[in-house]
């Protein structure tokens, strides 16, 4: 497992799933698991910024981009590559 | 009779809670003798019980600190949000001081209090007030306002003066004898309040903040502002239409509210009333005009707008702070044509449609407004619009952040915002570059 990916997992059951006993697939579904909501997403970009020291656009604050911890590892680096 | 010699050489104004009285302070330390008309006698209650961090310099202005703090109002450090599951974002004024306020805290005051002892002061100053006489209306003679009627014993009296001030608040005297009234196309909303013993504020760092809880139905809220140790003054609001689900039971409604909130719930759990509920309704207004030949308007007397972010008093004081100005130069004119009084009316109108902004763009994606108060870049840009301090649009990006955010959450179908957009109108405020 990535570090990257460790992080997210970290974040998420830290802060945004308070109460989430079990471990999170990689490539489950966040969104219809109830394991976030459109309410928690923005935690999770600020997480992001700060941690990773990326830039997310507004408008990349999209489904694909966040559905699984997968996906938003691979977001996270693209984004880093860009930066590079 | 020529104009001149009609002089009377003194302001008259109509209404002595925080506008009214405010503006006779100023007016007296400019040597502009006011007198100030209050309908009823004080203390009287009245809602709108929390301030933010700009009315201070007011309070310096006029020399009433010391009594705030004589008074022992409770000290509001803060304010805190609440979401529907719970969720506390907060800020806490200290982490931004503005220049010019020596103190980290605004109040939270019980208004019967607060507003006889602004009175008093008014009248310390030099303002001739009398309490307990209505004002009927404005006498004028053609476009010309040349007094007040008002009812002395059952008798009908005209008192004159050069200028007359409508601080009569959401009475709005002279907006509706002018029929200038004009009720907001947005916002419809209702009030039920009422004090309580036994609330828990939570946890003691924010204990003192105002909470705001959101509730999950649009244009919602409801406040909590401590008013003492014991004492809480409890609000919610909501657009009119909800009531109608409640039969215009405003018990129901109060009660339904307070469950759909997670942490209000939790607060008013051992909560005990201490008077009936009260209401307010036809929430929100603007008159066509603020000023006019020999008139002008002050605080909810020439407008009212949601007050979510504790904006009413301010609006109340830095009215009465511009009206001041606008007096005082028609003073030293001697021309008290609305023409020159205008530039009163261009400032206030400026500095409550920032306040209006806000409040619209706060209610279209309410998750951006916890983000921007949580984000780094955007926190400091929301302190001073929730302090109170800006008063010119050109000082206010972070509205133009908030904007352009809405506009990419709106013409992206995948963006995972977009459930959460409301259905206010905000297509007239202009998308910056």
């Amino acid at each position: 497992m990535s570090s990257v990916q460790a992080a997210i997992k970290e974040f998420i059951k830290k802060e945004l799933a308070v109460g989430l006993s079990r471990d999170i697939d990689p490539d489950e579904d966040l969104f219809t698991s109830g394991i976030l909501d459109s309410l928690a997403i923005l935690q999770l970009v600020m997480f992001i910024e700060e941690q990773f020291g990326v830039e997310v656009p507004d408008g990349d604050v999209v489904f694909e981009n966040f559905h699984s911890v997968t996906a938003i590892q691979q977001y996270v680096n693209g984004r880093e590559a860009q930066v590079r | 009779m020529n104009k001149q010699e009609s002089r009377t050489g003194r302001v008259i104004i109509i209404g002595g809670g925080p506008a009214g009285s405010a503006l006779g302070c100023y007016l007296s330390k400019m040597n502009i003798p006011n007198l100030i008309l209050e309908s009823n006698h004080h203390p009287r209650p009245h809602v709108g019980e929390s301030m933010v961090m700009s009315t201070i310099r007011v309070f310096e202005d006029i020399g009433f600190l010391q009594t705030m703090e004589e008074c022992g109002f409770v000290h509001k450090y803060g304010a805190s949000w609440f979401e529907v599951k719970g969720r506390e974002s907060s800020i806490r004024f200290a982490d931004f001081p503005e220049e010019g306020i020596s103190q980290p805290y605004t109040y939270h005051v019980e208004r019967g209090e607060f507003d006889h002892k602004l009175l008093m002061h008014a009248r310390s100053l030099g303002s001739e007030v009398y309490q307990g006489v209505r004002a009927k209306q404005v006498v004028f003679e053609g476009n010309q306002a040349v007094g007040v009627e008002v009812d002395l014993g059952g008798e009908s009296v005209t008192l004159s003066a050069d200028l007359i001030v409508d601080a009569s608040g959401r009475n709005t005297l002279l907006g509706r004898q002018l029929k200038m009234r004009k009720n907001d196309p947005i916002f419809n909303q209702y009030a039920v309040h009422t004090w309580f013993e036994d609330v828990d504020r939570g946890q003691s760092e924010t204990a003192d903040y105002i909470h705001i809880y959101f509730l999950p139905v649009e244009r919602g809220w409801a406040w909590l502002i401590p008013i003492s140790d014991r004492v809480s003054s409890i609000g919610v609001v909501a657009e009119r239409d909800q009531l109608r689900q409640f039969h215009g039971d405003a018990d129901g409604f109060f009660n339904e509210y307070v469950k759909s909130n997670r942490a209000l719930e939790q607060a008013m759990a051992g909560a005990r009333q201490l008077h009936p509920f009260k209401t307010e309704g036809d929430y929100s207004y603007v008159m066509d005009r603020f000023v006019g030949d020999g008139w002008l308007l002050v605080g909810d007397a020439s407008r009212f707008v949601d007050p979510i972010f504790s904006s009413g008093v301010n609006i109340a004081l830095y009215g009465a702070k511009f009206a001041a100005d606008a007096i005082q130069d028609a003073f030293d004119k001697h021309d008290f044509s609305s023409d020159v009084l205008s530039p009163f009316e261009e400032r206030t109108r400026q500095g409550v449609a920032i306040w209006y902004e806000f409040i619209r763009l706060y209610y279209k994606l309410l998750p951006l407004f916890t983000h921007f108060i949580r984000s780094e870049k955007y926190r400091a840009g929301i302190h001073r619009l929730l302090q109170g301090e800006v008063y010119d649009r050109a000082e206010a990006p972070v509205l133009d952040a908030m904007r352009k955010y809405i506009a990419t959450v709106e013409s992206n179908e995948s963006h995972l915002l977009r459930g959460q957009l409301a259905s206010i109108p905000i297509d007239d405020l202009p998308l910056p570059e």
